[in-house]
């Protein structure tokens, strides 16, 4: 028993929740309804310039400059989802560079300001934004 | 589903159609669409590391993997629930009328018992002495659970992950929690609700995780679900859930937004 004391005395005993798959058939829900926040009848699509990224909970929020058809520049707000499986999986707040080019496919806030919520993240060259990014292999079932 | 297993093919199956539905895009204009894409931001279940075992439901007692039927007092308790949210209106109306994890009060993961929160549901687990604590990833809350035998809480001190104490049975840590404060229910469970949590290190990376729910006031008989959980890549990361939760306020203001040019509408079309 005091071995197994010892082992369970980790320092970093850091674990995710396994899911199982009655559950894992639901969707994966973000923190609130993005449909009370964003209109489903304002869709857009938005090219500019990545000006900030904040990397924070419960949901990234990307700044992006967007010149208007009469000249002028407007900084939209662009919501995204949480950074944190990001950061674990190697991302950076140096992974994307302030100045590039984005294009956000989304639907605008409900109360009409500047801002989005981004349901494509498109690169210059067509990617997704982080699609691919380094994953972790889940183990082989257990018995 | 009556069957405790699937078989290895069945298991394929489900993995591969799980993944597919993950995989499948939203229908523009459709409620689904408004929404960031998992996938782009790496929360989706093929680039989360958890625990894939044959087991066809997280329930293992009742044997049939269901949860037991609602006691006549959980049935009572669900209608007088839904006859409140009523009555306080749409969840847009007031702040308070929003769930409590929208709000960063406390999300779905902390427990007990510990589920997924659907993404980051990660947990850092140390031992010290007489105490174990556990922190939760989605809204950085820490469980600091006594192991030192000491007397529970009185009764009347009722708190959001309610009080706990821990004890080695074994190679088990055995972690009992009463004293919820109820307004965090667990599937419309009461603050009478008792939770046994069992945790054992199964091998390096996998810690089985096992809780038995004792709730009369809201289920027939107590239940028990399994979901072992596995070694994520550490550390755990601030949450700090309001620092950046915009979306209260963007909701609120969306729908005063939305009642103000419903009403201009109106008064556009009422003669004068």
């Amino acid at each position: 028993m005091r071995k197994k004391e010892e082992c369970m005395r980790m320092k970093h005993a850091v674990v995710a929740a396994g899911v199982g798959f009655l559950l894992a058939a639901a969707p994966v829900r973000a923190h609130h309804a993005f449909s009370s926040e964003f209109d489903i009848n304002k869709p857009l699509t938005l090219k500019g310039t990545l000006v900030k990224w904040e990397m924070i909970n419960p949901h990234s929020w990307f700044h992006v400059e967007v010149k208007e058809p009469d000249g002028n520049l407007v900084e939209w707000m662009i919501e995204g989802g949480s950074p944190n499986s990001l950061i674990r999986q190697g991302v950076t707040k140096n992974s994307i560079q302030v100045g590039m080019t984005l294009t956000i496919e989304g639907y605008q806030a409900k109360d009409a300001t500047s801002k989005a919520v981004g349901r494509n993240f498109v690169l210059p060259d067509g990617k997704r934004l982080f699609v691919g990014s380094q994953s972790t292999p889940d183990p082989a079932p257990l018995k | 589903m009556t069957k405790a297993l699937y078989t290895e093919q069945e298991f394929a199956a489900v993995v591969k159609e799980a993944a597919a539905r993950e995989a499948e895009q939203t229908d523009p204009g459709t409620v689904a669409d408004v929404h960031y894409d998992s996938t782009q931001f790496g929360l989706d279940r093929s680039q989360s590391a958890f625990v894939r075992n044959l087991r066809t439901s997280l329930i293992v007692d009742p044997p049939n993997g269901k949860l037991p039927p609602l006691s006549a007092e959980g049935q009572k308790r669900a209608a007088d629930r839904a006859a409140e949210r009523k009555r306080m209106g749409a969840t847009t109306d007031a702040v308070q009328n929003m769930p409590v994890g929208s709000r960063c009060l406390i999300m779905a993961g902390s427990g007990p018992p510990m589920m997924t929160a659907g993404y980051n549901t990660n947990y850092q687990i140390v031992q010290g002495a007489g105490y174990v604590m556990i922190l939760v990833e989605m809204i950085h809350d820490a469980r600091i659970i006594p192991i030192d035998s000491r007397a529970p809480l009185p009764e009347n001190v009722r708190q959001w992950m309610g009080d706990s104490r821990g004890h080695w049975e074994g190679d088990t840590l055995v972690i009992e929690t009463t004293n919820l404060n109820g307004k965090n229910p667990f599937r419309g469970s009461s603050e009478h609700m008792r939770v046994v949590e069992r945790l054992t290190r199964l091998d390096a990376s996998t810690l089985g995780y096992r809780f038995t729910v004792d709730d009369p006031a809201t289920w027939a008989a107590p239940w028990t679900a399994e979901a072992p959980m596995t070694k994520s890549v550490g550390p755990i990361f601030e949450h700090a859930c309001h620092e950046g939760n915009y979306g209260v306020r963007n909701t609120l203001a969306g729908a005063r937004a939305e009642e103000k040019r419903a009403a201009e509408a109106a008064a556009k079309k009422t003669p004068k």
